[in-house]
């Protein structure tokens, strides 16, 4: 066998291992089961959506994945490793873009932090910035502060500034949740072109079942109290997604009505 | 907006006005004895005289002087005290109830004390107004650091950032409006200290003219000092506002 040979092997056996990982995870929270024996893979550069009513622990299962919180017992790996604190490699976007950022630093200087952590010199900052702007759609925005930015602007620039991090890896939890539809749709179609291009790996918490088909590769429905997999949908959607064609898709249409039955079955 | 702004000016101008004029008919009118109460241009021409001699220049630099050193300790103190208590959730249980204890302590209490370990010295003066001072700065800041957003802090751990880093450039420039405004606090603090601390020691500087030139009737030179001492605490506290409005400049684009 030839080298090359062996080396694509040995990169298709590293794309088939998870990235991460919840085996038999739990987590228990002031005396509440909030999650019950999870059992989950994530593959690289997969894009997985999870829904879920709310309250089903959505964002907990996020928060381990994260390493903000580590599980009673079970475990969550990080390439086959135990999470145990968070780490630059993955990057979380949170869904309070309000209180995710520094109000005392420009847009520049919030996208500075990330960069400031990971070492780069002040020389390059100047240009890694303006790139990272221009990237999420916030070229000459540089010196507002967020109070003077839209939300949309704002959530904006808190993926820039996770960019920044260049996660293998990005956690988002409801990120459009507060947006209005023009502003979502056009931040959805942002965030597919920043992810696929770079292979990022991505865990999309959304409430909005529509917006998990279009996104994902792979749906993950949470039942509640204690929080575990109710259903698991692959979704077999030509990409680039579409907003028109996507959506009127008819195995889009059939998944989102799985989906919905799903949920509604678990609200009762 | 801009008229409404204007007018208050002009409004408070008048006041001070008004109010100089009063003063200056009072004692015209001998309403008081000028043994007590002298007019606002004996006042005026006392100050005149006493800088223009020379002694009061200098009394006005002791007092800020004492004001200034006690501040600053203060300042560096409460900061760095109120920093470790307020960023541990464990410290503060266990330190406020003391502080509860000693905030409502007059620091005239506490000058008999110092007194008696340290004499009627620049290092006793040095404590008090430091120990006077340090409360408004301690408590702002122990407040500022305790409620900084949680969530800043988990952008700061999932960024790996160094603990030295997070309290710089996380909870202190979030805790920096508290910390400001406690710093203006205990200026007004320093300086009522540095007077009482100048009086009852006798070190150089306005308490003490004060209260010489009280105890030898001369009450335009007292008034000369009592003025001199206002406007002391007034530029300096006109000073801080200034540095406060600079570095909270992101403050005001939020409104
Ligand atoms: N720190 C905590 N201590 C105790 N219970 C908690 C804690 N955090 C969350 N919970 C509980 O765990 C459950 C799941 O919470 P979680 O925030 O993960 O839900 P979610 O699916 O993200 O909901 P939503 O869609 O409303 O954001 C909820 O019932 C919540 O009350
Ligand atoms: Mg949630």
């Amino acid at each position: 066998m030839s080298v090359v040979a062996r080396l694509i092997e040995a990169r298709a056996a590293r794309r088939q291992k998870p990235l991460i990982a919840f085996n038999a995870a739990t987590l228990r929270l002031g005396g509440k089961t909030i999650i019950e024996n999870l059992d989950l893979q994530v593959r690289p550069g997969e894009f997985l959506c999870i829904v879920g009513a709310s309250g089903c622990g959505k964002t907990t299962a996020l928060r381990l994945a994260a390493g903000l919180y580590r599980p009673t017992s079970g475990a969550v790996t990080f390439e086959g490793e135990p999470i145990t604190e968070p780490r630059r490699e993955v990057a979380i976007v949170f869904q309070d873009y309000g209180k995710a950022l520094l109000p005392w630093r420009t847009a520049a200087g919030n996208i500075s932090l990330a960069l400031e952590a990971s070492r780069v010199p002040a020389r390059e900052r100047g240009a890694r910035i303006e790139a990272l702007l221009r990237k999420v759609g916030l070229p000459g925005h540089a010196d507002k502060y967020p109070t003077e930015m839209s939300g949309g602007m704002q959530q904006r620039l808190q993926i820039a500034r996770c960019l920044a991090q260049e996660p293998t890896t990005l956690l988002m939890d409801e990120p459009f949740g507060a947006l209005d539809a023009m502003t979502r749709q056009g931040l959805q179609d942002e965030v597919l072109s920043l992810t696929q291009a770079s292979e990022t790996t991505v865990i999309f918490v959304t409430h909005d079942l529509d917006e998990a088909i279009y996104l994902g590769d792979r749906v993950i429905g949470l039942l509640p109290h204690p929080g575990r997999i109710g259903i698991e949908l692959d979704v077999d959607l030509p990409r680039p997604r579409d907003q028109l064609a996507t959506r009127e898709h008819p195995e889009f249409l059939r998944l989102r009505r799985q989906l919905f039955d799903f949920i509604k079955a678990t609200e009762h | 907006m801009k008229r409404a702004a204007i007018l208050w000016r002009v409004a408070s101008v008048l006041v001070a006005g008004s109010f100089i004029a009063a003063w200056q008919l009072v004692a015209d009118l001998r309403l008081v004895s000028p043994v007590f109460l002298p007019g606002p241009d004996r006042a005026w021409a006392a100050l005149v005289r006493g800088f223009s001699s020379g002694d009061l220049a200098g009394k006005l630099i002791g007092t800020l002087e004492h004001m200034a050193y006690g501040w600053f300790a203060a300042s560096i103190a409460g900061i760095g005290l109120g920093a470790l208590i307020g960023s541990s959730k464990m410290m503060r249980a266990y330190v406020a109830p003391s502080l509860e204890f000693l905030r409502p302590l007059p620091v005239s209490a506490i000058i008999p004390v110092a007194i008696a370990m340290l004499g009627l010295t620049q290092g006793m003066a040095l404590f008090v107004i430091a120990f006077g001072a340090i409360w408004p700065i301690m408590l702002a800041t122990i407040h500022g650091f305790a409620a900084v957003e949680p969530r800043l802090y988990e952008v700061a751990r999932s960024l790996q950032m160094s603990r030295a880093a997070i309290i710089a450039k996380i909870a202190l420039p979030s805790a920096l409006p508290d910390i400001l405004a406690g710093m203006r606090l205990s200026l007004t603090v320093a300086l009522i200290l540095s007077v009482v601390c100048e009086i009852l020691a006798g070190l150089d500087g306005l308490g003490h003219w004060v209260l010489l030139s009280a105890r030898a009737f001369r009450s335009a030179d007292l008034f000369a000092g009592v003025i001199l001492l206002g406007a002391t605490g007034y530029l300096t506290s006109i000073a801080v506002s200034l540095v406060e409005q600079r570095l909270l400049a992101w403050q005001a684009a939020a409104r």
